[in-house]
């Protein structure tokens, strides 16, 4: 780093990623075209992700949270990433760690809610801190942060998605896009520059494991299958290794102190990390005298892991079979996650794919250098050729019929953006409203499946069963958040729903959360609301004004005065200090350009097929809107209590 | 259609090269520092092309969507029931399929998958045919019933896989 840059008071903005991890976090950013992990003043760059809250209301992140999590376990959170998007009554939550859990009082959102020091906090409030901490020492490094790519698990539902992305605006961060860790992890190789080709990449963590196969085709990635386990990982193993000392000290696991298993699990992490370089290690017996010591074989352990191998390999051929590939069609496979440096996995990849797996990234770093480089290229500031990734969403997308029954909209594995429509019909005579359950999942029943939203639409005229003519449309974005419309096509009747989570905060929740995180409160959230209002209209101003340069030939008469004027007042506003006033001119801006974007996305298309018929193409998208139209099951009415 | 012509039989790779270079064109990641109204229209069109690239490439829906451009309805409720004698040999074909599984009998059970699968990819043949010599609505409504057989074998496909995956 040149002095210059140390001292440089309006230092630009820089992009950055992070690896929001359940064990580790970090962050890193591109510097001289080389992603790098950001360290702390003791050259680590992992953060564990732990938050202990201190009874003077202080807050403390990282290794000193966790040095106090064996004191004082119910306020130290740690793998908060596993209560992301959960319920309060989720089953799952109540058995995952020693925490105090308060219920949702009437009229509260269903999330989980930890009970620290007396004071209520939500997994996104906890993760808010972990980014917070992260924000500050990327802060320490590059004197201003700019926009930010956080990844995701490629399973990651809806619900738990929209988590995370409240969590980076409760740290106020400026979340670019949030993307899957997969994908990551092969920008991070920085494959794109190197061939094309197809290549799957193997994620083995603390606690779950995931595998991706994607496709590389003149600098666009393409996810093509996703699949994985989420309760597989290095702590698996290190619960195999412990049964086997149990066994070994001739003690009975079952009748053992949780003291005592918390020091075996401990002894059994240290064997598996020696037991990395070392093809033997001698170990004292932790749990008595007799015999004092034994000795454990890499051969030993290899055997006990490898039923969680099988376990990963059955969901690595699944993923090979939606991808339509053979592993011999593999040009690569790439390792992520620390549990990836045991060399019992690094062979397993190794047999079951039928080459040497890539390893030469740090894979606990992997990630959040990935992110790094597409936190670039999103803020604009790449200057080598762009790389483009198409991803898939991870779970089947749909609406409970009659029955019980879910009618998939979008299968797994669609590409995103997506859009999708169906068409439904009332179930009963003179039924006025419609019930509408939107879930995620791979299951028949819908009882099965993760409950993403429920709604209801109402005030359609008496009709008998099956004349009315519902309409809903399925929007995934590129971040693979869900919104759903609803239309009654007899009568107009419609409704929009940004697909409110069922497990999810409501955007006043968050808002509230961000005016308690700070300070001073609404004086300091306005100026920054102001700030972020300028830095938006000066964007959109330079673009826009960019895009008149470049397609002004598209322009209608009348058309280039009227954006122009809206330009102008824009400009204006940003002088003054009302940030609405801005968002007002914004909207201005954005009404006068919409026919001119449409046209400049015509060129666009026009311009990709080159060679190729254009009417043909536009005809073969027109078509497709029509496809999903036959579905036409009924609907159930809503219950009559609302 | 996509690109070039209303047939069946369409070249697949060729196709995906186009949603590619779209996509290129499309996606809302090019657009991240473009106002509004330009980041909605290009998330809108790469919506659509994403949607449009799914239906071709799946022979069921494309087929679908072919009867659906010469105004054939389609859907289950639309089509004619299946034969009598396609339904008989669907029924000792699942049978089959059922034994060989309550046996563990993985090669059998990978040796039924595979006659299915020539199967299938004969009515795909059929359908390429049919598509290329039928001109009128009359004779491509004809087709309606290999459309039927095609998710049949589909479903039947699935099972297979499913079976073999719990026995793997």
């Amino acid at each position: 780093m040149t002095l210059l840059e140390i001292f440089d008071p309006k230092a630009a903005p820089r992009a950055i990623g992070i690896d929001l991890g359940t064990t580790n976090s970090l962050v890193a950013y591109v510097k001289n075209e080389r992603p790098i992990a950001i360290q702390d003043c003791n050259q680590h760059a992992l953060l564990p992700s732990a938050v202990h809250y201190g009874d003077r209301g202080d807050v403390l992140v990282g290794a000193d949270a966790l040095l106090r999590a064996a004191e004082h376990p119910r306020d130290t959170i740690v793998s908060v990433k596993r209560f992301m998007g959960r319920g309060a009554d989720d089953p799952e939550t109540r058995r995952m760690g020693p925490y105090a859990f308060v219920s949702p009082k009437a009229g509260e959102a269903n999330v989980v809610r930890f009970d620290v020091r007396e004071r209520v906090v939500t997994p996104v409030e906890v993760s808010a801190e972990i980014l917070r901490a992260l924000k500050r020492l990327a802060e320490d490094e590059l004197r201003s942060v700019g926009g930010v790519v956080i990844t995701v698990p490629a399973y990651f539902d809806d619900a738990q998605r929209q988590a995370t992305k409240d969590a980076g605006r409760l740290a106020g961060l400026d979340v670019l896009r949030l993307l899957n860790e997969p994908t990551a992890a092969a920008l991070a190789y920085g494959l794109e520059k190197k061939q094309n080709g197809t290549f799957a990449v193997f994620d083995l963590g603390g606690g779950t494991f995931d595998i991706t196969i994607l496709v590389l085709d003149d600098g666009v990635f393409q996810v093509k299958s996703t699949g994985g386990d989420s309760a597989l990982g290095g702590d698996d193993m290190d619960r195999a290794l412990a049964e086997e000392l149990f066994m070994l000290a001739q003690r009975d696991a079952k009748a053992a102190s949780p003291t005592e298993v918390r020091v075996v699990l401990d002894v059994a992490r240290q064997v598996k990390h020696n037991l990395t370089d070392a093809l033997e290690v001698e170990v004292e017996n932790p749990l008595g005298k007799e015999p004092a010591s034994f000795v454990i074989t890499r051969a030993r352990f290899d055997e006990l892991v490898a039923p969680l191998l099988a376990r990963a390999g059955t969901a690595c051929k699944r993923a090979l079979r939606d991808a339509e590939t053979k592993p011999v069609e593999l040009d690569g496979v790439i390792l992520v996650g620390g549990s990836t440096r045991v060399p019992a996995v690094r062979e397993y990849v190794a047999k079951l794919f039928g080459k040497a797996p890539l390893g030469d990234i740090d894979p606990d770093e992997v990630v959040a250098l990935g992110a790094a480089v597409q936190a670039n290229i999103l803020a604009g500031q790449s200057t080598g050729d762009e790389v483009l990734l198409l991803d898939v969403i991870p779970l089947s997308l749909g609406i409970e019929v009659g029955g019980g029954v879910v009618d998939r909209v979008l299968p797994r594995n669609t590409i995103t953006p997506a859009a999708a429509r169906a068409s439904y019909t009332t179930q009963e005579d003179k039924q006025t409203g419609f019930e509408i359950h939107v879930v995620q999942g791979e299951r028949e029943l819908a009882a099965d499946c993760r409950s993403l939203a429920r709604f209801t639409l109402k005030g359609i005229p008496p009709m008998a069963a099956g004349m009315a003519r519902l309409e809903v449309t399925f929007r995934v974005d590129a971040d693979g958040l869900l919104a759903v419309h609803a239309r009654e096509e007899r009568t107009g009747i419609e409704q929009t729903v940004e697909v409110k989570p069922s497990y999810g905060l409501d955007d006043e929740t968050v808002e509230q959360m961000l005016i308690d995180a700070i300070d001073h409160g609404e004086a300091d959230l306005l100026a920054r609301r102001l700030a972020e209002a300028k830095t938006e209209a000066h964007r959109i101003g330079t673009s826009t004004q960019k895009s008149i340069d470049e397609g002004g030939d598209l322009l209608e008469p009348g058309e280039r005065a009227r954006i122009e004027a809206a330009l102008s007042a824009l400009s204006e506003a940003t002088s003054g200090t009302d940030p609405r006033k801005v968002q007002l001119r914004i909207d201005d801006l954005d009404a006068a350009t919409k026919d001119f974007a449409g046209r400049r996305m015509n060129r666009a298309i026009a311009q990709a097929i080159q060679g190729q018929r254009l009417d043909s193409v536009e005809r073969t998208v027109e078509h497709a809107k029509g496809i999903e139209l036959a579905h036409g099951a009924p609907l159930p009415p809503p219950p009559a209590s609302r | 259609m996509l690109g070039v012509e209303r047939r069946f039989d369409l070249d697949l790779a060729v196709l995906e090269k186009t949603h590619r270079e779209l996509s290129r064109a499309l996606h809302p990641d090019r657009y991240t520092q473009a106002g509004a109204s330009e980041r909605r229209a290009a998330l809108d069109k790469a919506a659509s092309v994403n949607e449009a690239w799914r239906t071709v490439r799946d022979p069921i829906k494309r087929a679908e969507a072919l009867f659906r451009a010469h105004g054939i309805a389609v859907g289950e409720n639309h089509e004619p029931k299946a034969t009598p004698a396609f339904l008989m040999e669907v029924l000792e074909e699942r049978e089959a399929l059922a034994e060989a599984r309550a046996a563990k009998d993985l090669v059998k059970v990978r040796a039924i998958g595979a006659a299915m699968e020539a199967r299938k990819v004969a009515i795909e043949k059929k359908l390429t045919q049919g598509f290329e010599t039928a001109t009128d609505q009359a004779n491509i409504t004809k087709l309606t019933p290999l459309l039927g057989e095609l998710r049949f074998y589909r479903r039947f496909l699935d099972e297979v896989n499913a079976i073999e995956e719990e026995n793997e």
